[in-house]
């Protein structure tokens, strides 16, 4: 009997001013040692490029081997590096059963839109699976926008959780809008 | 076009036992299990989004989409590939003809989820994956700007 050699998986972050070049130089490092693309989100925030990935390499390897190629690829290109081993058990992807909802927040800027909406969805139980803001609108009336997607616990509806954010949108004078996107499958 | 025959129909048994064994499964193309043949099954009459309007099990043979209306976006998944899904914009309502495995000529109303799955089948016919359809949602709702 063969022996599946053990994988490791680490979670990488790269973040700096946007310029072309930026993946191609870091996947380079990442095809060079042998390490899998796993998972990755890449995307342009304001000006800045942020990568994060979930990249995997059998034994042996190790952390200070990738970190010390990314390095000088970083420095090079004026980005900030993080690297983090993931343990075993966080490797694991995790399955959701209840509805996957959208729930979009937008209304005039203000401090704490982000903490309040995520804070109530939190004390729920509810866990947040992607977000993203954006500041639209002009200058002098500046917009904020929030769209997150959250997976509902067993017992809750979207009826529910609109119906739980009503009075922070009366509050923050927002206007929080909730519908279903769990996938249907073909 | 697909020549209706004995094969046809073993065809189409593959793929309603193909379909009524994938959990939730609404429907399945004949390329899915490597016929490259234009025969498709869609059933959504169990599915909870389908089920107040379908025309129960459909087997369709050279299916042609003759009028589509309206558009709406909608997250999928296949079991074709795996773990991924996305949003798609689909037609809401279509008419398709299509042949029985009789070889009878039909016409069908589809609107709603039925609709979308039946694009989602027909597309399997034409090689098309829902990746393909992906709608950026981020790209349409923000537009290039200049942060400075």
């Amino acid at each position: 009997m063969t022996q599946q050699p053990e994988i490791l998986h680490y979670a990488v972050s790269v973040v700096g001013k946007d310029r072309p070049g930026i993946v191609a130089g870091v996947a380079e490092v990442f095809f060079r040692l042998g390490c899998n693309i796993a998972d990755s989100s890449c995307t342009m925030l304001a000006g800045e490029f942020a990568m994060i990935l979930i990249v995997s390499h059998p034994r042996p390897f190790s952390k200070s081997r990738l970190f010390d190629e990314l390095k000088p690829v970083c420095e090079q290109l004026g980005m900030s590096l993080a690297v983090r081993t993931l343990h075993a058990d966080e490797v694991a992807r995790q399955e959701t059963m209840g509805e996957i909802c959208m729930v979009s927040v937008y209304g005039a800027d203000q401090p704490g839109i982000v903490y309040r909406v995520t804070r109530e969805l939190a004390e729920q139980g509810i866990n947040i699976m992607d977000l993203n803001t954006k500041l639209i609108g002009t200058h002098d009336e500046p917009v904020y926008v929030m769209m997150l997607e959250a997976a509902l616990p067993d017992g809750q509806t979207p009826e529910s959780l609109e119906a739980m954010l009503a009075d922070l949108k009366k509050e923050l004078s927002v206007e929080i809008g909730v519908r279903v996107i769990t996938p249907v499958a073909f | 076009m697909v020549t209706i025959d004995r094969e046809i129909h073993t065809l189409i048994e593959d793929l309603l036992d193909t379909m009524h064994d994938g959990p939730g499964s609404v429907g399945v193309a004949a390329p899915q299990i490597g016929v490259t043949l234009r025969v498709c099954v869609v059933d959504v009459s169990a599915n909870r989004h389908g089920k107040e309007n379908n025309h129960g099990q459909l087997c369709m043979i050279n299916p042609e989409i003759i009028a589509r209306n309206g558009v709406a976006v909608m997250r999928e998944g296949c079991m074709s590939v795996p773990d991924y899904t996305g949003d798609v914009e689909r037609a809401t309502e279509i008419t398709v003809r299509f042949q029985e495995p009789d070889g009878s000529a039909r016409e069908i109303a589809a609107s709603g989820f039925e609709a979308v799955a039946i694009q989602h089948e027909m597309d399997h016919l034409d090689g098309v994956l829902f990746l393909d359809r992906i709608v950026c949602l981020k790209t349409g709702l923000f537009r290039r700007k200049n942060y400075r």
